[in-house]
C-alpha cells in the first residue's frame, strides 16, 4: 500500500510542472478576460452615452447590462478550460507512453518495482483523477474572485449579478461542476470508468503492439456496450421495462463491473503479457 | 604486484605459481601476512572465486596457513620453501632442456655457454 | 540458483529462443555469449518477467518470479532506466524509497569508485558515465542476483577498465551474476561460466577454469571451435 502512495506522489511530481502551467493559464486568462471584457463594456458604455447623448438607463435598456454570463461566453474563459481538458485527455495516453518513449525507458524500472504491478495502473489513474479534481477546485475558488472583480470594476447600475449557482446552471459547466452529489458521482464515476477502459486498451496495445490496437478497440467497444447494456435492453427487447431510477442503478452496477473488469484485465496484461 | 595472465591456463594455477616465485625468491618472507582473497582479486583483477580457489590450493599444498580468524600467512616451514625453490628450478630447467634438446648440443658446450650468458645477464 | 528451462520465445513467426536451458549459480559470474541478435537481451528480459515467453520455465531459487523477487534479483539494462531529468542523487532517493534492499552506504562507495558527482543530471552524462550510473543503481541493491546486459558495449576504454574492476571487487562477491556480451576480451579472466548461444539454442555451456585446466583452451578458442567448426 505504501508503495502505491509513493507511486502516486511520484507520478504527480512528473506532471506537476505542466500542471502548474495549466493552472497558471487558467488563472491569468480568466482574470484577464474579466478585466478586458469589463473594460471594453465600460468603454463602449461611456462612448455611446457621450456620443449618442443617452442617459444611463436608456443605455442599459438598449444595450443591456454586463453580467458574468458574457464572461463565461468568451474564449478567455472557455479557452483555458478547453486547453486543460485537451491536455488531460492527451495525458491519459502520455502517462503510459512516456515510460516507453526515448532512450531512457523508465518502464523497466516501473515493472521491476517490488510491488504488485496493478499499483502502477492504479496510481496513474489516481493521478489523472486528482488532477481533474484539482482543476475543478481551482475553478471553484476562482469564480468568486472573478465575480468580485467584476463587481469592483463595473458600477452597480450597469451590471446584473449572478450567483455561482446561476453561473453553473447557464452553461456546460454543470457537467464539469455538478450541482448535486448524485450528478457528481455519475459524471466523475463515468469519467473514471472511461479512464480505466482507455488504460486497459493502452495496455493491450503495449502488450501486442499492432495487433493490440485492434484488441484495445474491441475491448473498448465491448466495455462501452456492457456499460450501456441496461439502456440498450430498455430500448429494444425490454421496451420501457425499467423506471428511470432503476435504470440509473443498473448503470451504476454495469459501470462498476466495467471498472472491475478493466482493472482485472489490466492486471493480467501487466503481469503476463506486457513487453518492454 | 601485478600479474599478466595467460588465457589458456587456469587462472588459479597462474596465481599459485606467482606465489611460489615470490616465496622462492624471498619476496614473501616466511610467516608474512598475505592479502585477503578479496584484496588479491582486486589486485590481480580476477574473480574472487578464483582467488579463493588459489588460496585453497596453496593451503592444501602447505604453502600458506591460516590460524583461526587471522589473515593467512606464508609458511614458516623452511623445508617447504626449499622444495618450492627446487620445484621452480627443476621446472624451468626441464623447459629449457625440452627446447634445447632438438638442437643436439654437447653438454659441455652447453654448460660453458650457460655460464657465459648467465654472467652477462647478471652484469646488465 | 537461476534455472532457465526449455525457454522458447517467438517474435511473430520468428523463433528467437528455441528451448534455451542453462543455470547460473549464486556466487558465480555466468556469461551469455553470442553474436548480436541471438536473443541474449530477451533471455534477461524473460528472467525479469519483462516480456512474455511462449513456453518454458524460469525459476529463481526454485520459485517463479513474483513481486518480492525484485528485492532479490535486479537487472541492469544497457540503457538508463531512470528519468533523464533526474539528478543522480534523486535517482538514488527513488531507489531508496521503493526498495528495502537499497544500500546507501554502498551506493556512496560506488559513487566514489566511479568518480560520479551526485548533483549531475543523468541526461547530461557521457555514455560511459551513464553506464556507470546504471551499474551504481543496480550494484547498490543488496540483491542475490544481478543481471547485466552488455555492460561494456559502446563505452570508452577507461570506463571499461573501471567497470571490469567491479567484477573483481566485493561489489559482486557472493552474488550470482549473469552478464551478456558479444565481446569477451575485457572479462575473460573474470567469469566462472560461459553459455554460448547461437540460432536460439545453447551450443555449449562450460566452466572457464575447467576448460583451461582440462583442455588448455581459452574461452575464445572454444568460441572459435563452436562458431567456426
Amino acid at each position: 500500500m505504501s508503495r502505491y502512495f509513493k507511486l502516486v506522489n511520484f507520478e504527480l511530481n512528473r506532471f506537476i510542472k505542466i500542471y502548474l502551467v495549466l493552472a497558471g493559464v487558467i488563472i491569468l486568462s480568466q482574470i484577464a478576460g474579466v478585466i478586458l471584457q469589463a473594460n471594453s463594456y465600460l468603454r463602449m458604455a461611456s462612448e455611446i452615452i457621450n456620443v449618442e447623448m443617452l442617459s444611463r438607463s436608456e443605455f442599459i435598456n438598449q444595450y443591456g447590462t454586463m453580467s458574468f454570463y458574457q464572461i463565461t461566453q468568451s474564449i478567455w474563459f472557455d479557452g483555458p478550460i478547453a486547453l486543460s481538458i485537451v491536455s488531460l485527455l492527451i495525458y491519459v495516453f502520455f502517462i503510459w507512453y512516456r515510460d516507453w518513449l526515448g532512450k531512457n525507458t523508465f518502464v523497466y524500472r516501473l515493472l521491476m518495482l517490488p510491488t504488485a504491478r496493478i499499483n502502477i495502473y492504479l496510481s496513474k489513474a489516481t493521478v489523472i483523477f486528482l488532477m481533474v479534481l484539482g482543476l475543478i477546485a481551482l475553478q471553484l475558488v476562482l469564480l468568486p474572485i472573478e465575480i468580485n472583480l467584476l463587481k469592483w470594476m463595473v458600477p452597480l447600475d450597469f451590471r446584473t449579478d449572478m450567483s455561482i449557482y446561476e453561473i453553473l446552471m447557464t452553461n456546460y459547466m454543470t457537467i464539469l461542476i455538478p450541482l448535486t452529489i448524485t450528478e457528481f458521482i455519475i459524471n466523475y464515476g463515468t469519467g473514471l470508468m472511461v479512464v480505466f477502459i482507455v488504460f486497459t486498451a493502452i495496455l493491450f496495445e503495449r502488450s501486442y503492439r499492432w495487433k493490440g490496437i485492434l484488441f484495445g478497440l474491441i475491448y473498448g467497444a465491448f466495455a462501452v456496450v456492457l456499460f450501456f447494456m441496461p439502456m440498450i435492453l430498455q430500448s429494444t427487447i425490454l421496451y420501457e421495462f425499467f423506471y428511470p431510477l432503476e435504470l440509473l442503478a443498473l448503470h451504476f452496477v454495469t459501470g462498476l463491473i466495467v471498472m472491475g473488469l478493466s482493472v482485472w484485465v489490466g492486471n493480467f496484461l501487466l503481469n503476463k503479457k506486457i513487453r518492454i | 604486484m601485478n600479474l599478466s595472465l595467460n588465457k589458456r591456463e587456469p587462472v588459479y594455477v597462474q596465481v599459485v605459481r606467482h606465489f611460489k616465485e615470490q616465496i622462492a625468491t624471498g619476496k614473501f618472507e616466511p610467516g608474512q601476512e598475505i592479502p585477503s582473497r578479496r584484496e588479491l582479486a582486486n589486485q590481480f583483477k580476477i574473480n574472487p572465486n578464483t582467488a579463493q580457489r588459489a588460496y585453497k590450493e596453496m593451503e592444501e599444498e602447505g604453502l600458506i596457513f591460516t590460524e583461526g580468524n587471522n589473515p593467512s600467512r606464508i609458511t614458516r616451514d623452511e623445508k617447504m620453501i626449499g622444495t618450492v625453490r627446487n620445484e621452480l628450478i627443476v621446472t624451468a630447467v626441464d623447459q629449457f632442456i625440452t627446447s634445447i634438446r632438438p638442437i643436439n648440443v654437447p653438454v659441455d658446450e652447453l654448460v660453458g655457454l650457460i655460464k657465459e650468458k648467465y654472467k652477462d645477464d647478471e652484469k646488465r | 540458483m537461476i534455472e532457465v528451462k526449455e525457454l522458447t520465445k517467438k517474435f511473430g513467426s520468428k523463433t528467437v529462443l528455441n528451448g534455451i536451458s542453462f543455470t547460473a549459480d549464486k556466487g558465480q559470474i555466468t556469461c551469455l555469449i553470442g553474436i548480436n541478435g541471438v536473443g541474449k537481451t530477451t533471455i534477461l528480459n524473460a528472467i525479469m518477467a519483462l516480456t512474455p515467453i511462449n513456453s518454458g520455465e524460469i525459476l529463481i531459487d526454485g520459485e517463479k518470479i513474483h513481486k518480492e523477487s525484485y528485492e532479490k534479483i535486479t537487472f541492469i539494462p544497457d540503457a538508463t532506466i531512470m528519468l533523464p531529468q533526474m539528478r543522480i542523487s534523486e535517482a538514488m532517493q527513488f531507489m531508496a524509497d521503493f526498495y528495502d534492499c537499497w544500500n546507501q552506504k554502498r551506493a556512496d562507495e560506488i559513487l566514489q569508485f566511479f568518480r560520479l558527482k551526485e548533483n549531475d543530471r543523468i541526461s547530461e552524462l557521457s555514455k560511459g558515465n551513464t553506464a556507470k550510473v546504471n551499474l551504481l543503481l543496480g550494484l547498490a541493491m543488496d540483491v542475490d542476483y544481478l543481471l547485466m546486459d552488455e555492460p561494456f558495449s559502446g563505452i570508452d576504454i577507461f570506463s571499461r577498465e573501471q567497470i571490469a574492476n567491479v567484477f573483481s571487487s566485493h561489489l559482486v562477491e557472493d552474488r550470482g551474476v549473469i552478464i551478456t556480451t558479444h565481446e569477451i576480451n575485457d572479462i575473460e579472466h573474470l567469469i566462472d561460466k560461459v553459455v554460448l548461444l547461437d540460432n536460439g539454442v545453447v551450443t555449449k555451456e562450460f566452466n572457464t577454469e575447467e576448460i583451461r585446466e582440462n583442455e588448455g583452451k581459452s574461452v575464445v578458442d572454444v568460441m572459435r571451435e563452436v562458431y567456426q567448426g
